[in-house]
């Protein structure tokens, strides 16, 4: 199990992070979502040990992590990913021999995340489409035998048509191999698809302001944040008709402003005025099924929802 | 003013290799039509024949009022684009003068068409919600994803186009900025009764803003029709396919399943046949023999055979 406890972050104008709390099961799933900016990538390279930060512990155990190896980045764009002068099978040879590995194990990695060795082995990363290359950066990642892949916006350059096969791979290989997997995403239907049993974490400004299973927060989002989240995700007309409640936040987000009390409380359709006052902590305030961080929490229907 | 686009059996080619293959497509005047399409499928191929681009081996861009522009020379060419038709292009975002102020990059686009006045900006940016003094002596790197975005908008209508053109606005933004994005759309498009073109590889998008949608696959448009009924009743396997691979916010998440298979890229297309035929769950003999033609807005032997 890996933990965080009160993880903060600050960079020089900007406190990116302020005290993230966040557990991952062994062979878990969990979901960041939130609009960019908000410190979701910063959270990942933590504890991907590529960041330090301010405040707080990561725990693998109970006991706090040294050694990062085993928590492997998997990040956006997998065309800048890899190595352009080296083809797929030396790419993979370095990594294994530090493992200790022959190299046949790079034909079973390829194979497990979908590719045919005979045919990448000997190619270079131009020579394959961008939803092959991130299966070679997965397989990559799989040579040190991980614990945790920490999935950046993973899909969102790879084509529509190939985006579920990567992620049923993720999926795939938390069963298989009992790898953890946390999920940073802006397209919020994605989360469903490496464990709609995971936990969603919703997080703006570098607080988590709603947490809960995947489902449970997408059906009756409690806090008006994720419902603004939610509210803007296209809706499929012909398909799908919008949710009764759809929202539109007051405001853009201003990073320069620094609110004394809720930090959602300036764009908050529904603030009042005890919201400038106080900062609510993540709780069940209103006996509500998921944990939230706002004072008063309503059930709303924002997704959109099959027509017919 | 009426300025509809015909695009009548228009080839772009690089190298001898057809990037885009004999489309027909019609924009009517004051519409927004949605191309959509994975990479490489030729949509920015397509879309820049709007302004003239090179390349073009056959067919015509006429636009409504000003003349096929497949025929024009340099100086008319230079004259139109953007004074006529505004465009803002793929990763518009990242392709402002880091070292100008925006203002200046205004005033030097205005000098180039022979224009004094640009005052024309300030409605535009406020419209648009930006704040017109403050942007202007902004240079790019002050602005935020979504601000960029809406001054790429600016620079494409500020010498009154009437026929906009948008190759995927909203690519790099989160779902809120996006939403806030197309909005603008739809309500620039509106208020200046353009005809517009918006180019995205998500079929959200065009949900959200396009009354009419073009399906690219492989150089061709493969289908057509009102985005209602194309998304309600897609008849082209691809479409079909396309649909069924979006990642769904409710329901089970078994519905939503990977197309197998990857997109061609221009030295896979085949040369002979549909070009679709290599992932297609209902190809027949004919599909490797014969180019299906468009009849009745789709492209597919299958659809053919049950339509007579
Ligand atoms: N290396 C850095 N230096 C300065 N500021 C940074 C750095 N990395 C991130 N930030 C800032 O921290 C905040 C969170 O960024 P990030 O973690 O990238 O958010 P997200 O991934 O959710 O878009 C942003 O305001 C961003 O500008
Ligand atoms: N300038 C160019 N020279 C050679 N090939 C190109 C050029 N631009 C695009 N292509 C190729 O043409 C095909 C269509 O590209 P493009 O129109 O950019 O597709 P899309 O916008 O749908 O991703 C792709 O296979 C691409 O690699
Ligand atoms: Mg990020
Ligand atoms: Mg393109």
């Amino acid at each position: 199990m890996i933990e965080g406890r009160g993880i903060t972050k600050a960079f020089k104008q900007v406190q990116a992070l302020r005290g993230v709390d966040f557990v991952i099961p062994r062979g878990g799933a969990v979901s960041f979502i939130g609009e960019s900016g908000c410190g979701k990538t910063t959270l990942g390279r933590i504890l991907a040990g590529l960041e330090s930060h301010d405040e707080g512990r990561l725990l693998r155990d109970g006991e706090p992590i040294k050694d990062f190896r085993p928590i492997q980045l998997i990040h956006q764009d997998p065309y800048s990913a890899l190595n352009p002068t080296r083809t797929i099978a030396q790419i993979l040879r370095d990594p294994l021999r530090l493992r200790g590995h022959p190299f046949s194990k790079a034909e079973e990695l390829l194979s497990l995340v979908g590719l045919d060795p005979s045919y990448v082995l000997s190619r270079y990363p131009h020579q394959l489409s961008g939803g092959m290359r991130q299966r070679v950066v997965i397989a990559r990642a799989l040579t040190v035998d991980p614990e945790v892949l920490v999935a950046d916006e993973a899909v969102s350059m790879i084509d529509v048509s190939l985006r579920l096969g990567i992620l049923a791979l993720l999926r795939n290989l938390r069963e298989t191999l009992g790898v953890s997997v946390l999920f940073i995403t802006h397209d919020v239907a994605t989360a469903r698809y490496v464990g709609a049993e995971g936990e969603l974490y919703v997080i703006y400004r570098g607080t988590v302001v709603e947490r809960g299973p995947v489902d449970t927060v997408l059906a009756g989002p409690v806090h008006p944040y994720t419902q603004c989240l939610l509210s803007a995700i296209p809706v499929l007309h012909g398909l799908e008709v919008p949710g009764p409640d759809r929202l539109v936040p007051d405001e853009p987000l201003d990073e320069r402003v620094e609110p004394s009390g809720c930090l959602f409380e300036p764009r908050c359709p529904f603030a009042t005025p005890a919201c400038a006052q106080e900062q609510p902590l993540l709780s069940r305030l209103g006996d509500t099924p998921q944990d939230h961080a706002c004072l008063f929490p309503a059930r709303r229907h924002v997704v959109a929802v099959p027509a017919r | 003013m009426n300025m509809g686009v015909t695009i009548a059996g228009l080839t772009v080619t690089y190298g001898d290799l057809p990037a885009v293959k004999d489309v027909s497509l019609r924009l009517e005047d004051g519409t927004i039509t949605g191309l959509v399409g994975e990479s490489g499928s030729g949509k920015s191929t397509l879309a820049l024949s709007l302004l003239g681009h090179g390349n073009i081996a056959s067919g015509s861009v006429f636009i409504d009022g000003v003349g096929d522009m497949s025929k024009m020379d340099k100086g008319a060419l230079r004259a139109v684009r953007g004074a006529k038709i505004g465009y803002v292009f793929q990763a518009a975002q990242n392709s402002l003068n880091p070292l100008l102020t925006v203002g200046k990059q205004l005033l030097d686009l205005a000098k180039s068409h022979g224009v004094r006045d640009v005052r024309g900006a300030h409605p535009l940016l406020r419209r648009m919600g930006l704040d017109p003094d403050r942007v202007l002596n902004s240079y790019q790197h002050e602005l935020s994803g979504g601000m960029r975005q809406r001054v790429g908008i600016m620079f494409a209508l500020v010498l009154n186009a009437h026929v906009l053109v948008l190759d995927e606005p909203t690519t790099a933004l989160d779902m809120i900025t996006q939403a806030n994005i197309l909005q603008i759309v739809r309500e620039v498009h509106a208020d200046r009764g353009l005809t517009t073109l918006i180019v995205t590889h998500d079929v959200g998008v065009v949900a959200e803003v396009a009354s009419r949608v073009a399906v690219m696959y492989g150089g061709r448009i493969v289908e057509c029709g009102s985005t209602k009924e194309v998304l309600a009743n897609p008849r082209h396997p691809y479409t079909r396919g396309l649909i069924n691979a979006i990642p769904r916010l409710t329901g089970p998440v078994d519905v939503a399943k990977p197309l197998p298979g990857t997109p061609p890229t221009l030295g896979t297309i085949p040369a002979v046949g549909c070009v679709f035929r290599a992932r297609c769950p209902i190809r027949m003999d004919v599909c490797s023999a014969q180019e299906p033609e468009m009849i009745d807005d789709v492209a597919c032997h299958a659809v053919g055979v049950t339509a007579k």
